[in-house]
């Protein structure tokens, strides 16, 4: 990046931030703050283990420094701008989830940024129910990162004190790792004899089992050749199983609605671990995975601008999710207001703020957030204006 | 001083009772060789059969033996001791809980010399987050994490668990359980401490002792050999599937993992050794390799014992030696009988021959 790029942006993120109010994470102070600089030349220094105290009001801090990059941790501590974690003195944490695209197993190289962002938003649609409906935590921030995902920060009391290897399991929790299908069908007693049950109100075992229901649906919509066909095209079931467990939902449909394992014999079972793998891949979050075992971890102040990027790191009210748009609504309203010169110096397509432009190298007047962005993820220069 | 904080010296009400008793501990560890006895018997039951013993006749010496046997734990200073100590203490205070709740003698319930179930959730802050249904309990997630995210069996991992609306259901025996690691973590809290001078100087023989029988017990094993051809028939068998690529079951998979870490070798080794088969996805054994091990020192945890293996039907093409020499303990036991038998020129370390064959 050169150095008048450099200069104007730096110069833009702080009329951004004199110009916007920014709502501080709670209990601001006794967390461990970092910034990166504008600086040029390859390398990024990163500055941590700032208090609030060391940086003084936020707000002010952000409109003189003008950072690239502004992190507050997860964590909370008696002292928070030690320089080692001994002496920082760990109290509790925030429970941090991260979506991006580079982990999602559904992206594709060549999907464009938007493509992509939409991929990371039926995952954290999926990462919600598991935080709402499973878990039931009520303290849950959704933000879009500015970058290439988002992030939930959940603060609920109950998992402030967690630590690493707890939030390890609610990590494979969400992605479904170590489920084992023999666990998920339990031996009850029914009065003297055992029964093998596949619970249905809680835990993957419900989703096995709502999706479980779904299959019978589609076979009763069958008629029975073409049931016992789709039956016997699943691993371990032959004609003789396919018959018991078609009987099975022919006579005592009931039954299994309620989780009874016994009632289609070991035809049941068998498609009940089918099934699993197939669940599993379906529902689970792919978050990723040591940014929320972290109890230490720096995560992106929202409010702030990505200055990779040049968009808002953006809270987003539960109810929006469905709406929001990220090439359009995280972009900052400062840079909607004229249009600037730039060198473009990596030509292609580009999506942004509801248009779609084609580039060509060399110098070019584009709206501002347009500009802003290139010149963040160094697709352009600063050109004369 | 009470039979009952005798019987469970973790309480905090036990602990209140010593600091009111105004015991000069320096004092005790001198001249009540009693004392320092029964606490030596606390540590060497959790050495030898996981439990803290039997209750000495006299209340105050079993009260403070506990204070005692925490500061020897503390002047030995050895991982493995303290983990198993505590374990010990949590086994004994389970074992008497069960016995005493199962007890249904009407009178006792108002007897404030017996342990309620009440009583032992609100000494653990469970009284809030479990509450009692029709079918057991059920129990906050983040309360159940915290007591058993360390427990090593499947059936504990959250994954596994009906986890809804931020409860997780668990029978009575469950509760208990999760009420023995409730204690485990009580016990470890805060172990090992700075033990003053003057009790040090005095407990210097017992320190001694419980030192030597802990290099006699070899618990830390130091094989760091790696010949898979004299891996026990178990092991053998699961690597083997592993090679084909075929599915484990977690805890065979555990299984497998934990014992070749405990033979010395690395996560990059494991994965490396793993992936005979093309199609094993790398990433995913890395992650679950790492678990497996976790972020704790290879001593934190031990591969299965053949017991354990035999439930969990990974115990397969049990041979001789298996019966006849290691009597079914443990398959590490069979892999260092089998590495004392060989001629140290025939045993050329997998990972050798790795390095060689790159080169
Ligand atoms: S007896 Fe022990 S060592 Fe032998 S195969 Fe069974 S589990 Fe393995």
């Amino acid at each position: 990046m050169e150095e008048q790029t450099l200069r104007y942006l730096r110069g833009r993120f702080g009329d951004h931030y004199r110009r916007s109010e920014l709502t501080p994470p709670p209990f601001a102070h006794e967390r461990e703050w970092g910034y990166v600089p504008w600086t040029e030349g390859p390398g990024e220094t990163y500055v941590r283990h700032k208090s609030l105290l060391d940086l003084g009001e936020l707000s002010d801090f952000l409109a003189r420094e003008r950072p690239r990059h502004v992190y507050f941790s997860a964590g909370r501590y008696e002292n928070p701008s030690a320089t080692t974690m001994g002496g920082k003195n760990w109290r509790r944490s925030d429970l941090i989830f991260d979506l991006d695209a580079d982990h999602l197993p559904s992206a594709e190289p060549d999907d464009s940024y938007g493509e992509m962002l939409a991929k990371c938003k039926d995952a954290l649609l999926r990462l919600l129910d598991f935080l709402e409906t499973d878990f039931a935590f009520d303290d849950l921030t959704v933000v879009f990162s500015g970058g290439r995902g988002y992030h939930v920060h959940v603060r609920d009391e109950g998992i402030q004190h967690l630590q690493r290897d707890a939030r390890r399991e609610i990590v494979d929790y969400v992605r479904g790792i170590g489920l084992d299908p023999g666990s998920l069908i339990r031996t009850e007693m029914r009065g003297n004899v055992t029964a093998r049950v596949l619970p249905t109100d809680g835990g993957w075992g419900r989703r096995v089992h709502q999706r479980l229901l779904a299959f019978v649906d589609e076979l009763e919509a069958l008629d029975e050749a073409d049931a016992l066909a789709r039956l016997q095209e699943l691993d371990g079931i032959g004609k003789g199983r396919a018959e018991t467990v078609y009987g099975a939902i022919k006579r005592n449909r009931a039954a299994i609605e309620e989780g009874n394992m016994e009632a289609g014999g070991v035809g049941i079972r068998t498609l009940v671990d089918s099934l699993v793998t197939e669940v599993v891949e379906a529902q689970n979050a792919p978050i990723d995975e040591p940014v929320s075992t972290d109890t230490n971890r720096l995560i992106r102040l929202p409010g702030s601008i990505h200055g990779g990027s040049g968009l808002a790191v953006k809270r987003i009210d539960r109810d929006a999710i469905d709406e929001f748009d990220p090439l359009a609504d995280a972009v900052p309203e400062t840079f909607r207001k004229h249009d600037i010169a730039v060198e473009v110096t990596d030509c292609g397509r580009v999506e942004l703020d509801g248009d779609s432009f084609t580039l060509q190298e060399g110098e070019l007047s584009v709206p501002e957030s347009l500009g802003v962005f290139l010149m963040c993820r160094g697709r352009a220069e600063k050109g004369q204006e | 001083m009470k039979p009952l904080h005798a019987r469970y010296p973790f309480l905090a009400a036990a602990r209140e009772a010593v600091e009111t008793a105004d015991v000069d501990l320096a004092g005790v560890v001198a001249r009540e060789q009693p004392v320092v006895q029964r606490a030596m018997d606390r540590l060497e039951g959790a050495l030898y059969d996981g439990t803290v013993g039997d209750v000495h006749r006299r209340p105050r010496v079993e009260l403070l033996s506990y204070p005692v046997a925490r500061v020897l734990v503390s002047l030995v200073d050895e991982h493995v001791l303290t983990r198993k100590y505590a374990r010990a203490e949590a086994q004994t205070a389970y074992d008497r809980f069960t016995e005493e709740l199962a007890t249904d003698d009407p009178l006792q319930s108002t007897d404030t010399e017996h342990l309620t179930l009440d009583a032992l959730l609100q000494e653990f802050d469970l009284a809030r987050a479990a509450r009692e249904t029709p079918e057991g309990y059920r129990v906050a997630v983040g309360t159940y994490l915290e007591h058993a995210a360390d427990q090593r069996d499947d059936e504990w991992r959250l994954v596994n668990r009906d986890l809804q609306d931020g409860e997780v259901p668990l029978s009575e025996e469950e509760l208990l359980e999760l009420l023995r690691q409730a204690v485990t973590h009580r016990i470890e809290d805060g172990l090992p401490f700075d033990v003053p001078e003057p009790i040090a100087v005095e407990l210097s023989a017992e320190v001694e002792s419980l030192r030597e029988q802990l290099s006699d017990l070899d618990l830390t094993r130091d094989i760091d050999t790696v010949v898979p051809e004299r891996f026990p028939p178990c092991m053998k068998y699961l690597l083997d599937q592993v090679q084909k690529g075929e599915h484990l079951e977690h805890h065979s998979r555990f299984a497998i993992a934990a014992f070749l870490t405990t033979i010395g070798m690395n996560t990059d080794e494991i994965v490396e050794l793993f992936q005979v088969n093309p199609g094993f996805g790398e990433e995913a054994t890395r992650y679950q390799v790492d678990h497996i091990r976790g972020a704790t020192s290879p001593t934190e945890y031990s591969p299965p014992s053949c017991a354990t293996m035999q439930s969990y039907g990974d115990c397969v093409n049990m041979d001789d030696i298996c019966e006849d020499v290691i009597e079914e303990s443990h398959p590490l036991n069979y892999y260092e009988h089998r590495l004392e038998q060989a001629d140290d020129e025939e045993l050329t370390d997998w990972r050798e021959r790795q390095s060689e064959s790159k080169s």
